[in-house]
């Protein structure tokens, strides 16, 4: 019940902030139309908790931004220095979550982080293939594997339990002394 | 005139950061990386351009902005996985431009 009121609060922002102008007519017409669109296309729920931490939360978001424009950065920089002869890798890493939630903020990020994105997620054998943009040896697609190892640990410093994040910290020491 | 400063600053930079995105899209070899110069110098491109023009609107404008820039971050990773994807499974990802392809050691041949 709670899940679904927060769907309505979030609805009706949505539509205010749509309209510009926070008058009665918008933010009843607001709840009108959020309720009538969870009435309509019903959610199932999600039966499975978060383990939600707000401060490291807030430290996700600012790192993401940080990321961001790291991103940026390293691509328009690969963009003006290689060009054409840019490479790539595409890696496979361990997947750290198996709720889908998180894997699903951890595909986000991963999409704002410095050259890579997604390709394939492979919930069955828990590996996920990453495209990595800038590689151009094995070392290179070493750094983008370890890379994509702690970006997953932000998120569940912020999202996961405290075994996944036990898992992490294992997967990311046996990395590191490799 | 502070503002102005402030969101001139903003409009440039996030105009040159969109401009570096286009570049990419001219000079990178092929379609994974093309992606890359299409998300992300557009997307702090596009979130600079938004600053810049939020400082200088009042606020009831302004806030219909950060929907805006929200729904391009939720977005944009979506649809470049999606192509990337299908780019890959047709073929469309040149194998001679990775240094290494982990992925397909794993896919059987179909």
């Amino acid at each position: 019940m709670i899940r679904r009121l927060a769907g309505v609060l979030w609805l009706t922002i949505v539509w205010v902030l749509l309209w510009g102008t926070f008058t009665p007519l918008t933010i009843v017409g607001g709840v009108v139309v959020a309720v009538l669109v969870m009435v309509v296309f019903r959610q199932p729920l999600v039966p499975e908790r978060l383990h939600i931490r707000p401060l490291h939360l807030l430290a996700l978001f600012a790192y993401l931004i940080y990321d961001l424009v790291v991103s940026a950065a390293e691509v328009s920089w690969e963009t003006l220095r290689r060009g054409p002869a840019a490479r790539g890798a595409i890696v496979e890493v361990p997947l750290l979550s198996t709720s889908d939630r998180v894997v699903t903020v951890m595909a986000n990020a991963l999409s704002l982080s410095p050259g890579t994105m997604a390709l394939q997620i492979d919930h069955d054998h828990g590996v996920w293939y990453v495209y990595a943009l800038g590689p151009r040896d094995r070392a290179g697609v070493e750094r983008a594997r370890m890379r994509t190892l702690k970006m997953q640990r932000k998120v569940l410093a912020a999202l996961g339990s405290a075994d996944e994040r036990a898992e992490a910290d294992r997967l990311i020491a046996a990395g590191e002394a490799r | 005139m502070i503002r102005d400063v402030i969101s001139s600053v903003f409009l440039l930079v996030g105009a040159l950061s969109c401009l570096l995105g286009a570049v990419g899209l001219v000079r990178l070899p092929d379609l994974p990386s093309r992606l890359q110069a299409a998300t992300k110098p557009q997307t702090l491109g596009l979130l600079l351009v938004l600053a810049g023009a939020a400082v200088r609107l009042e606020l009831e404008s302004a806030v219909t902005l950060v929907l805006v820039g929200l729904f391009q971050v939720i977005t944009a990773p979506v649809i470049a996985q999606l192509v990337g994807r299908s780019a890959y499974r047709s073929g469309a990802v040149r194998q001679d431009l990775l240094v290494v392809d982990e992925l397909a050691e794993k896919m059987p041949d179909d």
